[in-house]
C-alpha cells in the first residue's frame, strides 16, 4: 500500500493559483465576485484549519461528553440552516424539526459506528463525529427541501385541501399527496446519489480515504455503508418530521392554518 | 320545524384588525329553511359559513348543530353533515366521475354506498350537465360546469345543511340561473336546509327565503 503524500504549506499555497484564475475571470468579465471569492478563500482556510486543530484536540482527549456536545452543536447548527432555507412564519416547525433531527441522527450514527463498523467505544470521536457530520449534512438538505415543498404545496393547494375537508376528509386524507410529494422530493437526491455513485462520481469520503492511502476495496465498503445510512436516515427524518409538521399545519378543528398570502 | 343550527353571541375578529367581523351575532336555522345572507364585500359573509363548518376557529360565543356544540363533533363528521361549497370550485386532476366519487374513499364516508354510473348520469342531467360525460377531464370544464359538479359532489353525501358561498359569482347569467334553479329545487323538493351567501339581487322564484343583511358585525333580517 502506498504511503500518504503529505501536503506542505507551500504546496497548499500553490492551490491559490486556482483562486487567482477565478479572480482574474471575475475581473475581466465584470462578474462582481472578487470580494466573495476572497472572503470564501479566507474562510475555507480559517474554518478548516480551526476544525483540524479542534478535531486533533478532541481525538486526543477522547471524552464522551465533549463528543456528544459537539454532535449536539452540529445538530443545532443544522436546524438553524434549515430555518434559514425554509421561510415559514405561520407554523412553528423549529423545535420538532430539531428534536427529530437530533434523535434520528444520533440513532443512525450510533448504529453505524457501534454496530456496523463495531467501533469500541461506540462514541470514538474519530468515527462518531465524521459519520454524524455526514448524516446531518445530507439529511439537513433533504429536510429543507421536504419542508419547503410541504409548505408550498399546502398553500398552493389550499382550495383543494379545504374542498376535501368539506367532503368529510380528515387532515391526513386531505393532504395525502402533498405529504407524499414533500417526502419524495427530499429523498430523491440521496436515491439519485446511489444510482450515480462509482459511475458518475467518486464520493468525497471515499476519495479522501483513497488519497490518504487506504485500500480502495476497504474504502468502498465504508462508502456503501454511508450511502445506505444516508438513504435510511433521510427517509426516517423526513417522514417523522413531515408527519409532525403536517399535523401542525392544521388546527383543533382540522382547519388548515396556512393562509395563501402570508408566509 | 326542528332547529338544526343555532349561532349565539358569536364574536370573531381577524388578527390586527381594528374592528370585529362579528360581534354578538345570532342566527337560527330550522330544518328546511332557505337562508340567504347578503351584505357588502368584506363584511364577513364567507367567514360566517367557514366558522359554521370549522374551516376557521371562532373566539367567543356558541355554534350548535342539533343542540350540540360543533366542537363536540369530530370535524370530518361535522363537515359531512354541514357541507360547504366554496365560491371557486376545486377539482382534482381526473375525470368527472373520479371527482364525484373521491369523497367516498374517506374513512368517514366508508359506510355510504357509491352511486352507480347510471345514477350519476341521471344526476348530471338534473344539473343541466347532459353534455358532460363522466369520463371527461373535470378541469377542462367551464367554471359554471365545475361549480355544478362541486354542488353535485356535495349532495351525493346527503348533508343536512348545505352552505353555499356565492355559488354564482363567477358565472354568466345562464349558468347562474341554472344553479339557482337547482338550489331552489333542492330546498323545495328535498327540504334541504340551505344557507347561501350571495351578492345577487335575483329573488328566488318558487320559494321564499329568509333574507338577512350582514352589516356592522351583526345579521339583520330584511
Amino acid at each position: 500500500m502506498s504511503q500518504t503524500v503529505e501536503i506542505s504549506l507551500w504546496q497548499l499555497a500553490l492551490g491559490l493559483l486556482f483562486i487567482l484564475i477565478a479572480q482574474v475571470a471575475s475581473f475581466v468579465y465584470h462578474l462582481g465576485l472578487n470580494r466573495d471569492i476572497t472572503v470564501g478563500t479566507v474562510r475555507t482556510f480559517a474554518q478548516l484549519f480551526l476544525m483540524g486543530y479542534a478535531l486533533t484536540f478532541i481525538f486526543q482527549l477522547e471524552n464522551i461528553w465533549l463528543t456528544l456536545g459537539i454532535f449536539a452543536v452540529m445538530a443545532v447548527s443544522a436546524s438553524f440552516i434549515v430555518q434559514g432555507r425554509v421561510k415559514e412564519k405561520q407554523v412553528p416547525y423549529m423545535l420538532p424539526t430539531f428534536l427529530t433531527m437530533f434523535v434520528s441522527y444520533f440513532v443512525t450514527a450510533l448504529f453505524v459506528s457501534g454496530l456496523v463498523i463495531g467501533v469500541v467505544p461506540w462514541w470514538e470521536p474519530r468515527y462518531f463525529l465524521p459519520i454524524g457530520g455526514m448524516v446531518i449534512g445530507n439529511s439537513m438538505s433533504a429536510l429543507a427541501i421536504a419542508l419547503e415543498r410541504l409548505f408550498r404545496e399546502m398553500r398552493q393547494q389550499k382550495g383543494l385541501i379545504e374542498a376535501r375537508l368539506c367532503l368529510g376528509a380528515n387532515y391526513k386524507e386531505a393532504s395525502s399527496e402533498m405529504f407524499r410529494n414533500a417526502v419524495t422530493a427530499g429523498m430523491i437526491p440521496s436515491i439519485n446519489a446511489m444510482m450515480g455513485v462509482g459511475l458518475v462520481f467518486i464520493p468525497g469520503m471515499m476519495a479522501g480515504q483513497i488519497l490518504a492511502g487506504a485500500d480502495p476495496l476497504q474504502a468502498i465498503r465504508y462508502q456503501i455503508i454511508i450511502m445506505l445510512m444516508l438513504v435510511g436516515s433521510t427517509a426516517t427524518t423526513s417522514i417523522i418530521t413531515m408527519l409532525i409538521i403536517r399535523k401542525r399545519c392544521f388546527g383543533r378543528g382540522e382547519e388548515l392554518l396556512l393562509s395563501v398570502s402570508d408566509k | 320545524m326542528s332547529v338544526l343550527l343555532e349561532i349565539e353571541s358569536l364574536d370573531f375578529s381577524y388578527e390586527n384588525a381594528s374592528s370585529p367581523v362579528f360581534s354578538e351575532l345570532n342566527l337560527v336555522v330550522n330544518q328546511g329553511d332557505f337562508v340567504v345572507i347578503k351584505g357588502a364585500s368584506g363584511t364577513g359573509k364567507s367567514t360566517l359559513l367557514r366558522l359554521v363548518c370549522r374551516l376557521q376557529a371562532y373566539e367567543k360565543g356558541r355554534i350548535l348543530f342539533k343542540d350540540r356544540s360543533i366542537e363536540a363533533y369530530h370535524p370530518a363528521e361535522l363537515r359531512r353533515s354541514i357541507t360547504y361549497v366554496a365560491q371557486i370550485p376545486s377539482m382534482v386532476d381526473a375525470s368527472v366521475k373520479e371527482n364525484l366519487l373521491f369523497p367516498f374513499s374517506f374513512a368517514v364516508n366508508n359506510c355510504m354506498k357509491k352511486p352507480s354510473d347510471r345514477m350519476l348520469s341521471e344526476m348530471l342531467e338534473q344539473f343541466y350537465l347532459q353534455d358532460v360525460s363522466l369520463l371527461q377531464q373535470a378541469r377542462n370544464l367551464s367554471v359554471g360546469q365545475q361549480q355544478r359538479i362541486a354542488l353535485m359532489r356535495a349532495l351525493l353525501l346527503d348533508p343536512e345543511i348545505l352552505l353555499l358561498d356565492e355559488p354564482t359569482s363567477a358565472l354568466d347569467a345562464a349558468s347562474a340561473a341554472m344553479v339557482f334553479s337547482i338550489v331552489e329545487r333542492l330546498n323545495a323538493r328535498q327540504g334541504k336546509a340551505i344557507i347561501m351567501v350571495t351578492h345577487s339581487n335575483r329573488i328566488l322564484g318558487n320559494i321564499s327565503p329568509v333574507v338577512y343583511l350582514l352589516e356592522n358585525s351583526k345579521l339583520r333580517r330584511i
